[in-house]
């Protein structure tokens, strides 16, 4: 008896608790978006979002999951096992000549943080030099920034080799090269006291949209709202991070162990200026335009990795009715 | 006649089971139009496997090489450590239980301190072979030495027989059959450990190895590259065991005929 009273009680009180909520979670979207990689300033924005509450702003409830070396973030998104994804610009491309489609609904960075990082006293004093060598490069295979030096520079006496997903490798050999994002790894690996020089790979001219949140383009078509709100979200997320990283870092860095909250403050201040551009300036953060997705479609066609450049308003969404 | 009969009563189940995964495999992609990327049919692993034939014969004879390597390391190695551990109760208590840590500690999460410790190339992917096949070889020897027939054993004391003696014709030899299947068992896992090791420290280039072969073609969205490597990689083990089998069978025939 006492127990079918708690019960009650119980209940009632539950009841009395849902009904002085303003916001009811039943009413909210949920969507998942998956990470490629644990978390780390190039994710400062969706955390923030999450964080301040953007999300639920927008009716969204998104459940970010964290990502790692060789999750298939693209593949997820693509067969729609998850809402959104994060996956580089040229995955949508090579992933829609294999029968995924995928949309790009947000673009985190302007320009591509990708770069290769050498011990600074190494002898190579530019991305050129180290790749005429015939050094060691540890990188993701069949990366497409690794065919364009490839062309460019000749590369055929360097030997490529697995990217661990971590820089213990790096720092036990000092004659290694590492592919990188230019604000992260030499970032740890300077607060741990091991100096880097780091060549961007966007100089050699390959330069795509990088860090891109994509959906696939069935739900793009089907749920073209959600995709709006959850742009408007990570716009105004990224805006707070530029602003405040601090809080978000100490969130971030609760959950990657591997990367310490000095560091990601340090990491948020030197990406800061691959995220804003003239584009941002006019359209917004996060803005995608079609002359950059041609661009990148045609530098993947040169490079034998697409075989037709498809219609850049068919792998992209971009609506410029966004709060600056 | 009866031993045509008996080959084809023994071929012939195991490709019609194949036969039919396959019909079933391309039946049912082309019916729920499961696109390529998440799994492709037969057909178009097939079409992958002839076209990039040249490339792939390479990558499978890089692989192959290496895990023909770690496989004879491991079966040396095994073998002695085996013997060595049989010969002494207190080296067997002392030490066997550690043997056991090769079967434990996830090749995955070592790998990267094998490249560490190694470097990248076949140095590393050669360790990695070796490092799972191990320990079957050495379980196998030891419980092999430690059946030999009590009774035997008693005979062999009496006639005054020495340590090595005993070794050499009583223990080994009733080891033979034990130690083959630790062989066999060792054979599949070398070329796992192969493939892992080509994972964190195989060469990429033209000539990369199938492991490269799989994570290259994987970032590329080539899942039928992807299964033809695989395809590639199991056929290396199947050689393997293949070889080891027909030795074995070679060895336990003189063994069985010897009185």
């Amino acid at each position: 008896m006492k127990r079918i009273i708690a019960l009650v009680v119980a209940g009632f009180l539950a009841a009395c608790d849902s009904g002085s909520n303003p916001r009811q979670p039943s009413s909210l979207v949920r969507v998942r978006l998956q990470l490629n990689w644990v978390p780390e300033p190039e994710f400062g924005g969706i955390y923030a979002a999450e964080r301040a509450g953007f999300f639920k702003d927008e009716g969204l409830d998104v459940e970010i999951i964290k990502g790692g070396p060789g999750v298939a973030a693209p593949q997820l998104a693509a067969s729609g096992q998850v809402e959104f994804a994060v996956v580089s610009g040229d995955q949508v491309l090579t992933l829609r000549e294999a029968g995924g489609e995928l949309v790009a609904v947000y673009a985190s960075f302007q320009s591509d943080p990708m770069g290769v990082m050498v011990h600074e006293a190494s002898e190579f004093r530019s991305m050129e030099e180290l790749w005429k060598s015939d050094a060691t490069v540890a990188c993701e295979t069949n990366l497409p920034f690794v065919a364009m030096l490839n062309e460019k520079f000749g590369g055929k006496n360097l030997k490529f080799v697995p990217h661990q997903g971590s820089v213990a490798q790096f720092a036990a050999n000092p004659k290694l090269a590492q592919q990188c994002f230019v604000f992260a790894e030499p970032v740890s690996l300077e607060l741990k006291g091991i100096k880097t020089r780091v060549f961007p790979t966007s100089a050699s001219g390959y330069d795509p949209y990088n860090v891109v949140i994509a959906t696939n383009a069935q739900y793009a078509r089907e749920y073209p709202e959600t995709v709006r709100k959850l742009a408007r979200a990570l716009a105004r997320g990224w805006q707070s991070y530029l602003d405040e990283p601090g809080p978000t870092n100490e969130r971030m860095a609760a959950a990657n162990p591997a990367m310490k909250k000095d560091a990601m403050d340090l990491a948020a201040s030197k990406q800061a200026s691959l995220i804003t551009s003239a584009d941002t300036a006019a359209l917004g953060l996060g803005a995608m335009t079609s002359a950059r997705w041609t661009t990148l479609a045609s530098q993947l066609k040169d490079l034998g990795k697409i075989k037709s450049i498809p219609t850049a308003t068919d792998v992209f969404v971009w609506s410029s009715a966004l709060p600056q | 006649m009866s031993r045509a009969r008996t080959i084809v009563s023994l071929v012939l189940p195991p490709l019609a089971t194949v036969l039919i995964v396959i019909l079933a495999w391309e039946g049912a992609v082309s019916f729920f139009s499961v696109p390529g990327y998440l799994l492709p049919p037969p057909s178009r692993v097939a079409a992958a496997l002839w076209s990039d034939r040249v490339d792939l014969l390479w990558s499978t004879a890089r692989t192959a090489g290496a895990t023909a390597a770690g496989f004879a390391i491991a079966a040396t190695l095994g073998v002695t450590i085996g013997s060595t551990l049989s010969f002494s109760l207190l080296l067997e208590r002392g030490i066997y239980p550690l043997t056991l840590l090769f079967q434990m500690v996830p090749l995955v999460a070592i790998a990267p301190l094998l490249v560490i410790w190694l470097g990248n190339g076949p140095n590393t992917v050669i360790a990695a072979s070796a490092v799972v096949a191990i320990f079957p070889v050495i379980a196998n020897t030891v419980g092999g030495l430690r059946s030999t027939d009590p009774l035997l054993e008693e005979l062999f004391a009496i006639s005054g027989a020495t340590r090595w003696q005993r070794w050499t014709r009583l223990g080994l030899p009733s080891a033979v059959p034990s130690i083959v299947t630790g062989l066999r068992i060792a054979a599949g896992l070398a070329t796992i450990g192969a493939i892992v090791g080509e994972f964190v420290a195989g060469f990429g280039g033209d000539v990369a190895p199938l492991g490269i072969v799989i994570t290259a073609s994987l970032r590329e969205f080539r899942t039928e590259k992807v299964f033809a490597a695989v395809a590639l990689a199991s056929l290396v083990g199947f050689a393997l065991f293949g070889v080891v089998s027909a030795l074995s069978t070679l060895l336990l025939r003189r063994y069985d005929a010897s009185p």
